[in-house]
């Protein structure tokens, strides 16, 4: 009997992994996905086994043990816990997002297959944007669009009010209001780029009043399902650098001064991870997932970072 | 004592201490309280502060560094939203400034209450400088609480420097 499944996008899974458990675990996790999946143990096998349609999913530590492994051509590398699945060592996430890759999973099971399972299908299906798809079905999600750039303090107040209305603690509540404000401040004032392709906005007064119409609309939509409660916020420039991105979360960390910079820096310290959807020039949407089920020792002290451009050959 | 609101955010002043309420955020310039504060060693308590976001940050970093070239800055009861940026910045890192107390969040293991109290460091020197966090009693059933979050999320500021 031939199955009535449609066929998926072209391409392959390898996932390199040195334990043989975690092995099995992640093929599981990726095989959802029906799609065609290769184990291999080490670098020289990975490397023989990864073309440019494939998805490498490898372990933090061999990705961090071989620098510039994720300049091999491949559709995408994805960084995953290393021994056990345990969470991540923070240190090699942190080293991960500065040597620039594009994808790095922090968390233990469940949290694990539930990132990694989204993960494969965005970069797949090439669907990346919206917060559905990390929430479950059946949660409802409540959306918000300025109509004005003074209406971001609004905007948060309200969404921290809400958060903390359907059940969730104080502390989840002043967490999501940080993330709000910076991503819609950065999209509100860093988005926009005038016929130089500067950031003509970026020095504009705060309490100014500024209608919001055209490409300068800026929506933040949030839902929870009891696992996650995700924000997301949306500009219509599509001007955010991924490529930039990931080496400055981690500034503040290490930076002598917050000189600058630092918003995103901050919205991705205040969650447990952070989502980038990019279609240049077009869209840029980045999404904040908080978990909201286990204390946050039990997690890794560094968020998931992700980030997916939409029809960009080879993205990272 | 004077009152002052700069941006959402209100002073009291008395002599060389200053206690901080609402919002450190883009609306805030804290040029001003630097000057308003007398030469030398200076108290500011922000046990008020329930907001800071990155501008906010930026002004604070740029207030303290500005008191600390005139005297001593000793910050007491840190809320807990400015301890956690502050432990973000390396700047602060390793007992660059004095605090004197601060609050954390804890949970409680036995009834699972969250709660922010205020937590001496002057008396609990000594295991903060280890990055332990001191045991602190339940409001709601009296056991022990822990801290909610990873110690270099709140203790960053008090260990030595490497």
């Amino acid at each position: 009997m031939e199955p009535t499944s449609t066929p998926g996008p072209p391409g392959k899974l390898v996932v390199a992994h040195p334990d043989r458990r975690a092995q099995r675990t992640l093929q599981r996790l990726v095989g959802a996905t029906l799609c065609p999946v290769e184990i291999v143990a080490d670098q020289a096998a990975l490397i023989a086994a990864v073309d440019r349609e494939t998805i490498a999913i490898v372990d933090a530590g061999l990705a961090h043990a071989t620098p510039g492994l994720r300049e091999w051509p491949a559709r995408a590398w994805i960084a995953v816990p290393g021994e056990g699945l345990a969470p991540a060592d923070a240190a090699i996430v942190d080293a991960l997002l500065a040597a620039g890759w594009g994808h790095v999973v922090a968390h233990p099971m469940p949290i694990l297959a539930e990132e990694l399972l989204a993960t494969v299908q965005k970069l797949r299906r090439r669907e990346v944007f919206g917060l559905e798809k990390y929430i479950a079905w059946g949660a409802e999600t409540r959306s918000y669009t300025l109509g004005d750039a003074r209406e971001r303090d609004d905007a948060v107040t309200t969404l921290a009010r809400d958060v903390i209305g359907v059940g969730l603690p104080d502390r989840v509540g002043s967490l999501v209001s940080v993330i709000a404000d910076e991503l819609l401040a950065n999209a509100l004032y860093l988005a926009p780029l005038d016929e130089h392709k500067q950031r003509y906005r970026a020095s504009e007064a705060r309490e100014r009043r500024r209608p919001l119409h055209g490409r300068d609309v800026v929506t933040v939509r949030w839902a929870t399902d009891a696992r996650y409660l995700a924000v997301e916020v949306r500009d219509r420039w599509g001007t955010l650098e991924p490529a930039r991105v990931a080496g400055r979360l981690i500034s503040g960390k290490t930076a002598s001064s917050s000189e600058g910079g630092l918003g995103l820096a901050l919205a991705y310290a205040c969650c447990n991870q952070f989502v980038i959807d990019l279609e240049p020039d077009v869209m840029t949407e980045v999404i904040a997932l908080l978990d909201v089920r286990y204390k946050p020792t039990e997690l890794c002290r560094s968020a998931s970072f992700h980030t997916f451009v939409v029809d960009t050959p080879g993205e990272t | 004592m004077t009152t002052l609101r700069i941006g959402r955010l209100d002073v009291q002043l008395s002599g060389a201490r200053a206690v901080l309420a609402g919002r450190l955020d883009d609306m805030v310039q804290l040029g001003e309280l630097a000057t308003r504060l007398p030469p030398g060693d200076v108290a500011i308590d922000t046990a008020g502060v329930t907001f800071v976001n990155s501008i906010g940050m930026r002004e604070w970093v740029r207030l303290l560094r500005a008191l600390r070239e005139r005297g001593a800055v000793t910050l007491e009861a840190v809320s807990d939203v400015l301890m956690v940026q502050m432990n973000l910045l390396a700047e602060f890192h390793g007992g660059a400034v004095r605090i004197a107390s601060f609050h954390a969040v804890y949970l409680c293991p036995g009834c699972g209450r969250e709660a922010t109290p205020l937590v001496d460091a002057v008396v609990h020197a000594a295991v903060l400088h280890q990055m332990r966090a001191p045991p602190m009693p339940c409001p709601e059933c009296g056991k022990a609480m822990e801290l909610a979050d990873f110690p270099e999320r709140y203790l960053g500021v008090f260990a030595p420097r490497a």
